[in-house]
């Protein structure tokens, strides 16, 4: 299997409490110059955003394409998928802050398919999206599937 | 205080020849994004995905935790540039991120720079939520 590389650039100027800094995507050029700060991860994001946004949007992006793959192989694949991913971070006794839960909720009209069948494609993709698998290491992950 | 985050993603058609669209982030900060399978596992083609966004996430929690660290010991960051490169072998998932930030510190020599950076890679969320990943390199130098 081919291996696949993505990078990212981050510029960071001053203190944690009062600096701010800018996200680019360096191997698409697909958005620069995001702006982030500490007070806005944490707080009222005001236009700006954070690590938990990115990966967000990151493991809803990655889950949605194994519930592609695999309702295709299971010979009914989706008109369309619409899937919301929720990351919480937040401060844990003793440990600082921890990203503590990614929730995925994933619609879905797809011909064919019933909720049995659309529930099981979600738990198979659960399994097989690589990011669900390392976040389970230190977070929970739900996952909960409706059809339109 | 818990903080949450949250996007949406919206898909089409088989994952080899579907497409998706990452919508516009709640905060305003940047999307919508397409995204598809090739442009994820070869040429990304002006295309983001998820590996780049992880890349993204990951660069700039680092950022935020070594700045942190610095101003803690009383040597705060004028500047820090950080790279994080993810790889992805598709089957078997994300084998690698490498981690690389170069820093202009005023009155800090590079040994205590580079373990001020070794605490943010060991003590930032991302990290922490990547803990599973096989590699996690890091290279650090001052400007």
């Amino acid at each position: 299997m081919p291996r696949v590389v993505r990078e990212a650039a981050v510029s960071w100027e001053g203190n944690v409490a009062r600096g701010a800094g800018g996200i680019s995507a360096a191997s698409s050029a697909a958005f620069e110059g995001l702006g982030f700060t500490a007070a806005t991860r944490l707080g009222v994001p005001e236009g700006k955003t954070s690590p938990e946004e990115l990966l967000a949007a990151a493991h809803g992006g990655c889950f949605t394409m194994s519930l592609a793959n695999e309702l295709t192989k299971a010979g009914t694949p989706p008109e369309r998928l619409d899937v919301r991913c929720v990351v919480t971070l937040d401060e844990v006794a003793g440990k600082g802050h921890h990203i503590v839960h990614s929730a995925i909720e994933a619609h879905g009209t797809v011909p064919g398919c019933d909720d049995a069948g659309f529930a099981q494609a979600a738990e198979a993709a659960d399994a097989t999206c690589p990011f669900s698998a390392l976040l389970r290491a230190s977070a929970t992950v739900t996952v909960s599937a409706t059809l339109s | 205080m818990a903080t949450e985050r949250t996007m949406t993603t919206t898909w089409h058609g088989t994952l080899l020849e579907g497409a998706g669209t990452i919508h516009e982030a709640p905060s305003g900060a940047f999307g919508p994004l397409d995204v598809s399978w090739p442009s994820r596992a070869e040429a990304p083609d002006g295309r983001t995905s998820p590996e780049e966004l992880i890349a993204a996430a990951h660069s700039a929690c680092f950022s935020m935790a070594l700045s942190a660290g610095l101003a803690r010991g009383g040597t705060p960051a004028e500047r820090l540039d950080t790279t994080a490169t993810v790889t992805f072998v598709p089957g078997e998932g994300i084998t690698k991120v490498a981690l690389s930030v170069r820093g202009s510190v005023p009155g800090l020599d590079e040994e205590a720079f580079v373990a001020a950076a070794e605490g943010a890679k060991t003590g930032c969320p991302v990290s922490k939520a990547l803990a599973g990943v096989p590699e996690i390199t890091l290279d650090a130098a001052l400007a």
